[in-house]
Formats: structure tokens, C-alpha cells, sequence
């Protein structure tokens, strides 16, 4: 029932769409993994005493479907990682409901694993141990935990740094790290959290195509919170639009770009082009009709 | 490190020249020479007077300071952790921090008597308070994206503790280690001159009030040398638990 909702709350029209990017991949007939229906969340600021509301997101209902990667895209401050920690079950949502595989979700569970901006790794523990850390805590035997975090370092291309710490690592490959931590638990929905954020543009594009590369093969439902437009047309399959604070869905547009995508081609692409400039018109009118 | 090495060298030599150039020039009692000092230090050690001294102080020092690191670890990890506990604590352990924990020796000898447990006490009391406040501040610095990080993998909160919360606030707590045993010492000195003229503090009393200044500087440079080697034990062992602070550091 959900499937065909492009545009949910608030709907704002920005114009006609450039022609040729409703066509509607097979992803469509996938069944919706999470479910987020309706949800708000409000944080309270105390300063001497008084204590104001801050609306942080407001009605916010989105469906995401199995193996599908949705990036959320909107303004600094509209929420956006609030919603992922709310799906990720870190935090706590006032009303409305996040259904993930037919059951509310209330904490974090072994079926997501999240990538952090800033990273999160622990700088006394090795690269290895790092990845280890999330199997540790799922209660793997410790010849397992290292098999397996061995791998997932291999498949992001550390394989020769496990032995590092952290800080003698690029913000690149630490966030590889953070990625084969995440990937190591076999989560089967990821929670990226501007996880580009932190690198250089050149690091950036290479981590977007290992990513995509990554997702190509392991198959799992992302959803990946970003700033950049590209970023989030070259990886995603549909990009949501959010408004300023109180964070509102404000459009959700399918990217009708045929995968395996090759980042060179894909963004010289018209149609990669047009979205991304529709994207930013969207967001530029977001934010006007919210002064 | 090699020229810094060179340069803690040097300036031992020099100070060692000095002194020993204004002693001989003084004539004087007030300021012996380096060399006359030396003579006294060695006769000192060689009849046993120092030594028998020396172990007497140490041992106090060691319980003290054990004693100190133990609970001020303790409390100060459930003061960072809760904060009930802090509340409840803090101000004590703040006023305390700041007093002068000599006026204290006078209740000590109260309640512990005249005998080693007194100077025990008076060392626990000089290095605790650091301690508790140094650890505390590390727990309260941890990173609460790291935490975070924890909770989204399903740690609980026993996990959160010892697998973030005390890695991480270890540097600080080393620190308020090389604090504590610093003030151990001064607790040390001050409790066998002030309580029981004891150990290596009875020595410096009783050589100054005879006027016997050689012995009296050897005693000094041996504690001294106490506080300098104990300082860098605890350094050593900041190092060993948190090699991966140094390793910033030094970048």
C-alpha cells in the first residue's frame, strides 16, 4: 500500500520534473522493510529555568523497501540524524510509530548497524580489534570474531592495517574501519550517517564507489544520510528532500539511473544532472518557505 | 629524547659545579660543597642508617599511596559515573582537595595513635583527593559518541563501563597517578616530621636541628631522588597502559 507514495507529508511542488525520471525501477515490487509512519520528536533546551521546545522533526512518514538504498537529504539541523538514531532505536520518537520488519522498534537490534560521521572508532584498540568490538558484543566466540573481522577488513581493502591504531589512519580508511565494523555484525538494514562527511572530496567519491561496489554484492537495505546532492543521486535508488527544522519529508524522488552505476559516466549522465539541479531547487524552496 | 637526555645532564653537571665552586668559596657550614655532602650521603648508606630509614618511609609511602589509588579510582569512577554519587560527594571531596591537609595531622594522631598507621593516613590524604578528581573528570570527558557507538551495537551497561568508559577516562586517571604520588611524597615527609619522628623525616630533623648540613642536603637529594624516581615509575606505567595517548602525543 505504501509503495507508490512519492511525496507524503507537506508536499511542496517545485516545478516540473525533468522528463524521463519517474521510470520506475523492479525495486518497486520489494516489500517495505521500515516503515516510519508519522513520527515526531521534540527536543527540550533549558536555559535558566525556562525550558523551550524544539521541534526536531514533525510527521514524518517514509517506507523503505527491502535491499533498497535511500538517501536522506535536507538542510543542517532538519533532523535527519535524529531520525536515523530513532531508527536505529538510540533514541526515544514522541508519537507516531518506526515499524522494521513488522515489529516497532523500541532499541537497537542485531538487524542495523550504523556507520558514524565522526567515525566512532576506539583509539586504544587496534583496526582489527575495532571491527571485532561490534562481534564482541554479540557474544562471537573470539577465534570467530577475529575470522571474521579479518575478512570484512580484507573487503574494504585494510587488510594490511589491521595492526594499526586509528589515529595513524587517513579519515579514509578509518572510516573503511568504521564500515567493516558495521558490515561485520551482517546487519541486513545500514544506518550511514554522513559517513563521507569527514574526507576529502578525491577520498570521498573513492569510498562512494567502494560503498556502492560493496552494496552491490552484500545486498542490504541502506540508508544513508548525507549533505551532498550527488552524493546522494549517485548512490541512491530514491532521495528523500527534507525541510529546515521541524525536519518534514518534502519529496521523494526515485533516481532512474541504471545500475552497476560507474561514477564517471553516471555523472556526466543528463539525467544525473538534471536531478541533482532538481534536488537543489528543492531544497532551496524548502528553505525559502520556511523563512 | 637523546638531546633531551643531554640537556637533563648537563644541567646536573652545572648546577653540581656550582655548588660545589660556592661551597668552597663560602667556607660555611650554611652551604657544605657538593663533594662534602657526597662524603656524608655515602657514609650514611654505608652504615645501614639510610637504608633501615629509607624502607621505613617507603613502606608508608607504598600502603599510603596504594590505599590512595584504590579508592580514589573507586569513587572516582562511581562520582563520574552517577551522578547521585557526585552530588553527594563532591563538595567534601572539593573542600578537601583544596585544605591543608597538615591541619588534619593533629585529629590523625586522635584516631590512629602514634604509629604507622597515622603516617598512612596522613599519605592517603595527601594523594587521594587528586585522584578522585582526576578520574571522575576522565569518566565525565569520555566521548559520548563512543558511548553511543556502544549502545547501537547492544552494549550493555556493564560493557559501557569497562569497555569504553574506563579505557577512556585511563589517561586521566594515569594523570591524577603522577599528581597523587607527587603529593604521597610530601605526605610522607610531613607526617614523619610532624607526627612520629620517623624515617627519612626524623633524619632531617634531627640533622638540622645539630647543624650537621652535609647529612642534612643528603638526606634532601635522597628524597629528592624519591619523588623523581617514583614520578617516573608512574610515568612508565602511564605509558605501558596507555600507549596509544603517547603515540598522539609525541605526533
Amino acid at each position: 500500500m505504501v509503495q507508490n507514495v512519492q511525496a507524503v507529508q507537506d508536499v511542496r511542488i517545485v516545478g516540473e520534473l525533468p522528463g524521463g525520471l519517474h521510470g520506475l525501477n523492479d525495486l518497486n515490487k520489494a516489500k517495505p522493510l521500515v516503515e516510519i509512519q508519522g513520527v515526531s520528536k521534540s527536543f527540550y533546551k533549558t536555559v535558566k529555568e525556562s525550558t523551550t521546545e524544539v521541534k526536531a522533526l514533525a510527521d514524518v512518514s517514509l517506507s523503505i523497501r527491502e535491499n533498497e538504498f535511500v538517501s536522506i537529504i535536507g538542510p543542517s539541523g532538519c533532523g535527519k540524524t535524529t531520525l536515523l538514531k530513532m531508527i536505529d532505536g538510540l533514541i526515544p520518537y514522541d508519537s507516531g510509530k518506526i515499524i522494521i520488519d513488522g515489529k516497532q522498534v523500541t532499541a537497537p537490534g542485531p538487524d542495523r548497524a550504523v556507520v558514524f560521521q565522526a567515525f566512532a572508532l576506539l583509539p586504544w584498540r587496534t583496526v582489527l580489534a575495532n571491527v571485532e568490538f561490534s562481534l564482541e558484543l554479540r557474544r562471537l566466540p573470539k577465534e570467530n570474531r577475529t575470522n571474521i573481522a579479518r575478512d570484512y577488513l580484507k573487503r574494504v581493502g585494510l587488510a594490511d592495517f589491521e595492526n594499526h591504531y586509528p589515529h595513524e589512519l587517513s579519515g579514509g580508511m578509518q572510516q573503511r574501519a568504521g564500515l567493516a565494523r558495521a558490515l561485520a555484525v551482517n546487519p541486513s538494514i545500514l544506518l550511514m550517517d554522513e559517513p563521507f562527511g569527514a574526507v576529502d572530496a578525491q577520498t570521498r567519491q573513492l569510498l562512494q564507489e567502494e560503498l556502492l561496489e560493496l552494496w552491490q554484492r552484500e545486498r542490504k537495505t541502506v540508508i544513508f544520510i548525507t549533505h551532498s546532492m550527488d552524493e546522494a543521486v549517485y548512490l541512491s535508488d530514491r532521495v528523500v528532500v527534507m525541510t529546515p527544522r521541524p525536519g518534514k519529508v518534502a519529496e521523494i524522488l526515485d533516481v532512474p539511473l541504471p545500475r552497476p552505476r560507474v561514477s564517471e559516466e553516471v555523472r556526466r549522465d543528463a539525467k544525473f544532472v538534471d536531478l541533482t539541479n532538481y534536488i537543489w531547487e528543492s531544497l532551496k524552496k524548502a528553505m525559502e518557505n520556511h523563512h | 629524547m637523546n638531546s633531551r637526555f643531554g640537556t637533563n645532564v648537563l644541567s646536573i653537571l652545572s648546577l653540581a659545579v656550582l655548588w660545589e665552586v660556592t661551597g668552597r668559596a663560602m667556607d660555611s657550614t650554611l652551604i657544605p660543597p657538593l663533594s662534602q655532602i657526597g662524603a656524608a650521603w655515602w657514609k650514611l648508606l654505608s652504615s645501614g642508617k639510610l637504608l633501615a630509614n629509607l624502607s621505613m618511609s617507603l613502606t608508608t609511602l607504598a600502603i599510603g599511596f596504594c590505599l590512595a589509588v584504590l579508592v580514589g579510582v573507586v569513587l572516582g569512577l562511581l562520582m563520574g559515573r552517577f551522578r547521585a554519587v557526585e552530588h553527594f560527594l563532591d563538595l567534601y571531596v572539593n573542600a578537601l582537595m583544596s585544605a591543608p591537609t597538615t591541619a588534619f595531622v593533629p585529629v590523625l594522631i586522635l584516631w590512629f595513635g602514634l604509629g604507622i598507621e597515622s603516617r598512612i593516613a596522613v599519605v592517603f590524604l595527601f594523594a587521594v583527593f587528586v585522584i578522585i578528581i582526576n578520574t571522575m573528570t576522565g569518566v565525565k570527558q569520555v566521548d559520548t559518541i563512543l558511548v553511543e557507538m556502544a549502545r547501537s551495537f547492544g552494549a550493555r551497561e556493564r560493557e559501557i563501563f569497562f569497555k569504553i568508559m574506563l579505557p577512556a577516562a585511563l589517561p586521566a586517571i594515569m594523570a591524577g597517578l603522577r599528581l597523587g604520588i607527587g603529593r604521597a611524597v610530601k605526605g610522607m615527609v610531613t607526617a614523619e616530621m610532624l607526627l612520629t619522628l620517623t624515617g627519612i623525616g626524623a633524619m632531617i630533623m634531627q640533622y638540622g636541628s645539630a647543624f650537621a648540613t652535609d647529612s642534612l642536603f643528603a638526606v634532601i637529594l635522597t628524597i629528592l631522588l624519591i619523588a623523581l624516581l617514583t614520578m617516573k615509575a608512574v610515568q612508565w606505567l602511564d605509558r605501558r597502559l596507555t600507549g596509544w595517548k603517547a603515540e598522539i602525543a609525541i605526533e
